[in-house]
């Protein structure tokens, strides 16, 4: 059972790219696949809309997994193991969780099930860069995020020009020299292909 | 659900961000089809929006809704007074009820004035355009929710949690 992590700042499109990414995943019906969604808006709003995909959908409310509520987050993954059985877990953090807790917490699962780790790919949107990073407080939130990113998708390209996305890449590569990235537009299906490529290939 | 918790405090209080969930179940005499539920949602989003930053709020994480009706679903959500509002879904009839459930999450104010924001555009939106806001209920709503259900049974199902403690 392998998680792998789809993080980001609120509002980057977490959850539209993850109902598109499962899609992929499991569309050649070798894979099974299960959603674990964690908001802390109180109502899981956006576990009720993957829920309507048909997909085996966990919700933790409460609290943020990569701190407050992070060992229900172990014994969902381990409920999920024992129960469901999926070769995939994607996992939707709250948009403000640390991607390196939210591993921490998930390896934490793995003291009763066979859990692999995939990679922690986040995504930063490309509408508004200087928004996120040149906040006082979130501006080191969401580069703790990117820093922490194994594969960084900049997300909702469609929605800007191509020097945007450039300046996108830009800022990111001075928090993260290593990270892959990807461009990526749910809505026009682009990167999608190539994000699920890397989950299935990713090794620990 | 679990709902396990310790006593840490979250990473998104050390940022000041703020979450505030609302449900409600809303009606009007007139059936409503999916171009007024759409632009309505869409309203109450800007006007959350709006409302947060007059009340001193750097940055909009975002506010979404979810409308469940016996017609279909629609949702709608913002980032942000600059990036507008988006919407999507249908519902395949007019109808005269229907449940929303909001979600703000908000950064540089506090929970009461997210709420107060929050509770501002469900009834000021609402009722501004002739739609009663027949009961609501802080925090529940789609804890227990069964999508599986049929359409008579999930609306007992959301009018039995919007009853309970009255």
């Amino acid at each position: 059972m392998k998680i792998t992590q789809i993080a980001g700042f609120l509002g980057c499109g977490k959850t539209t790219f993850l109902l598109k990414l499962s899609q992929v995943l499991a569309s050649d019906n070798e894979r099974k696949i299960a959603l674990v969604v964690n908001e802390i808006g109180e109502i899981p709003v956006d576990g009720k809309i993957m829920e309507e995909s048909g997909m085996q959908v966990k919700d933790i409310g409460g609290g943020c997994i990569c701190c407050e509520v992070a060992s229900t987050f172990a014994k969902t993954l381990t409920q999920l193991y024992k129960s469901y059985k999926p070769d995939h877990v994607l996992v939707e953090p709250t948009g403000v969780a640390v991607p390196h807790q939210v591993k921490l917490a998930a390896r934490m699962g793995g003291r009763d099930a066979k859990i692999s780790l995939g990679p922690a790919i986040v995504l930063f949107d490309a509408t508004r860069p200087a928004e996120l990073l040149d906040m006082d407080m979130l501006g080191q939130l969401v580069t703790t995020q990117l820093k922490d990113a194994d594969i960084i998708a900049i997300s909702k390209v469609d929605a800007v020009e191509e020097g945007a996305i450039g300046d996108s890449a830009e800022r990111i590569r001075k928090y993260n020299s290593k990270a892959d990235i990807v461009n990526l537009s749910s809505f026009k299906d682009l990167g999608i292909d190539v994000l699920a490529e890397h989950i299935i290939d990713w090794k620990e | 659900m679990d709902t396990e918790n310790n006593t840490d405090p979250g990473c998104y209080t050390e940022h000041g961000v703020t979450g505030y969930g609302v449900a409600a179940k809303l009606s009007r005499q007139e059936a409503m089809d999916s171009a007024f539920v759409q632009a309505m949602a869409k309203e109450m989003m800007m006007f959350i929006a709006e409302k947060c930053m007059h009340s001193g709020a750097k940055c909009i994480g975002h506010i979404k809704c979810h409308i469940r009706t016996e017609g279909g679903t629609i949702k709608a959500d913002t980032i942000g007074v600059g990036h507008g509002t988006y919407s999507t879904g249908k519902l395949d009839h007019a109808v005269k009820d229907l449940y929303i459930a909001i979600n703000s999450i908000i950064q540089g104010i506090k929970e009461d004035a997210v709420q107060s924001a929050t509770l501002d555009g469900l009834h000021e939106v609402a009722e501004g355009r002739g739609v009663a806001v027949v009961k609501e209920k802080e925090h529940s709503y789609f804890d227990e929710f069964d999508f599986v259900a049929s359409k008579q049974e999930y609306i007992k199902q959301l009018e039995k949690q919007l009853s309970e403690d009255e």
